[in-house]
């Protein structure tokens, strides 16, 4: 346990010294992804508003409840598309990543920081979408969003580890790349994405309650649309994160030189 | 001081280890190494017992039959693999030359190429600033450094890949059957390179089917055979200078 903590601190200490890399890799990355499109990383923006824009559309609440519901939505859907992006990305990482795994040395963790970098650069994007919206919607400005941006700052804590752990599920068992893309695709629904939970209906409590995503979302958004500070939320989100964070540094640890010889 | 030793390695594929819901597919036997188990623990034996030791100064070219174990070895050398037995045990910077496409992006020009590949291998922006000419000029490559690596070709590619790998003196390197797609006049450059290198006090580890790029590259030849050492000889010593035709 102590030798499997320490290989995954000096897999990451390494990956650190060697930030460049990941850095330029993941810049590399989003110009390719977008390269000879005329708007460039530009629609990552456009995709995220039309989403917005479609779901406050189809989905906005008549009467007093319309008001907060575009904010609602705006978030709720910055959010989840990041997590999903991350974790539907991720299971496949280390298959995507075979030629450098099987002809450098690079560490691991350099793998995770360039998803993980390369995720909140696409993520950005859409921000600024969000911000633009949540001003237009008539969101008061005030020092609640300090709070959602101590939530983003956690969400990106728990990027690196979550990362890590659907690395090494997708390596070591395959299927679990189509499990995982089906599931996230079903989770939109499970998840108070861009629906309210009204205590009503005892699916949606348990959906709201039971569901850890529930909580990365409401340290984001709950400040801005409430204008309070989520103290459930945020416990349970920084616990989320540390476990997260403890079972990444094992995987790491124990099966780091194992991930070439399974993909 | 510059050394390689491995005292007893043994490296094993292991090929169902991954779990799944599929049947495990029937593998048939062929050239390469011994195949053993059967269903969902079928592995390889790719190394077997290999001990040898490597001083500063020495060229050893790597042969033996396809699947013999050389791409192998040279990868647990490089730190890839780590054996499944055995010790490895290797002073000095190593730098190597698998495949040439590894670490290269499609459509990054030459240049941004050299500055990602020395990241890759842990060089200094200071590092890659003061070589990138040095790099360029060697490799030849003239204004097509500029365009987009997809438009080069195999030995442009082989080019480039060499030069990017022995510009920062490795003090060891390491070479899996790269040099084909180079032509005659690059290979000899690339040869007086390689005996440079040795001169210095480097190892030269070089993989190859060719018996005669072996003869005038290297002073020792391990060939294997089913991961195994067959043989270990020390070759009659061309020095350098005096080229020899391939
Ligand atoms: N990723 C892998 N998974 C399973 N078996 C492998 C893998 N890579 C190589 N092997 C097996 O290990 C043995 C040694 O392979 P290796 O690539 O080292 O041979 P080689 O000497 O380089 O051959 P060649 O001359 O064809 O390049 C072979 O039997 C091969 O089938
Ligand atoms: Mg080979």
């Amino acid at each position: 346990m102590i030798a499997a903590l320490n290989g995954a601190f000096d897999d990451i200490s390494k990956a650190m010294k060697l930030h460049r890399v990941w850095v330029a890799l993941a810049h590399e990355d989003i110009g390719d992804q977008h390269r000879r499109t005329t708007l460039g990383p530009l629609w990552l923006l456009v995709n995220y508003v039309a989403f917005v824009g479609t779901f406050v559309f189809v989905f906005q609440p008549a009467g007093k409840g319309a008001a907060g519901y575009a904010a609602y939505v705006a978030i709720g859907l910055l959010v989840w598309f990041y997590l999903m992006e991350v974790m539907s990305m991720s299971v496949a990482l280390f298959q995507r990543e075979e030629s450098f795994i099987e002809g450098t040395t690079l560490p691991l963790f350099v793998y995770v920081m360039r998803l993980a970098l390369q995720s909140i650069i696409r993520a950005g994007y859409a921000i600024v979408g969000c911000v633009v919206i949540l001003i237009f919607s008539g969101s008061p400005v005030g020092m609640p969003w300090l709070w959602s941006l101590a939530g983003l700052f956690l969400i990106l804590f728990a990027t690196p580890p979550l990362i890590t752990v659907f690395a090494f599920l997708g390596a070591f068992f395959p299927d679990s790349q189509f499990i995982v893309g089906n599931l996230l695709r079903v989770g939109m629904f499970f998840t108070p994405v861009f629906w309210m939970n009204k205590g009503q209906d005892p699916v949606q409590k348990y959906a709201y309650e039971w569901n850890p995503f529930t909580y990365f979302l409401e340290i984001v958004r709950l400040p801005i649309t409430n204008g309070e500070f989520p103290a459930h939320a945020f416990t349970v989100t920084i616990m989320a994160s540390l476990v997260t964070w403890a079972i990444a540094l094992l995987l790491l640890g124990r099966y780091r030189k194992q991930v070439v010889f399974l993909i | 001081m510059v050394s390689i030793k491995l005292d007893n390695v043994s490296l094993v594929y292991k090929l169902h280890d991954k779990l799944t819901l599929s049947a495990p597919d029937r593998r048939v036997g062929g050239p390469g190494g011994r195949i053993e188990g059967s269903g969902r623990k079928q592995f390889v034996q790719a190394l077997d017992g290999v001990s040898f030791e490597l001083r500063a100064g020495d060229r050893l070219g790597l042969v033996g039959p396809n699947g013999a174990g050389k791409t192998t070895l040279l990868k647990v050398l490089y730190g890839i693999y780590e054996p499944s037995g055995g010790s490895v045990a290797i002073e000095g910077k190593v730098d190597a030359l698998f495949n040439i496409n590894i670490g290269f992006r499609r459509e990054a020009t030459g240049r941004r190429n050299i500055v990602l590949r020395g990241l890759i291998s842990g060089w200094t922006e200071t590092e890659i600033e003061e070589k990138m000419e040095d790099i360029i000029a060697f490799s030849e490559l003239g204004d097509f450094i500029d365009l987009p690596f997809k438009a080069y070709s195999q030995g442009m590619a082989a080019r480039l890949a060499f030069s990017a790998a022995t510009a920062l003196d490795p003090e060891i390197l390491l070479m899996d059957e790269w040099i084909g797609a180079g032509d005659a006049s690059f290979q000899e450059k690339a040869k007086r390179r390689m005996d440079e290198l040795a001169e210095k006090a480097g190892i030269i580890v070089l993989a190859s089917h060719s018996e005669a790029l072996i003869q005038s590259v290297c002073t020792k030849k391990l060939t294997l055979k089913s991961g195994r050492i067959e043989s270990l000889t020390t070759e009659p010593v061309k020095r350098a200078g005096k080229v020899a035709k391939l």
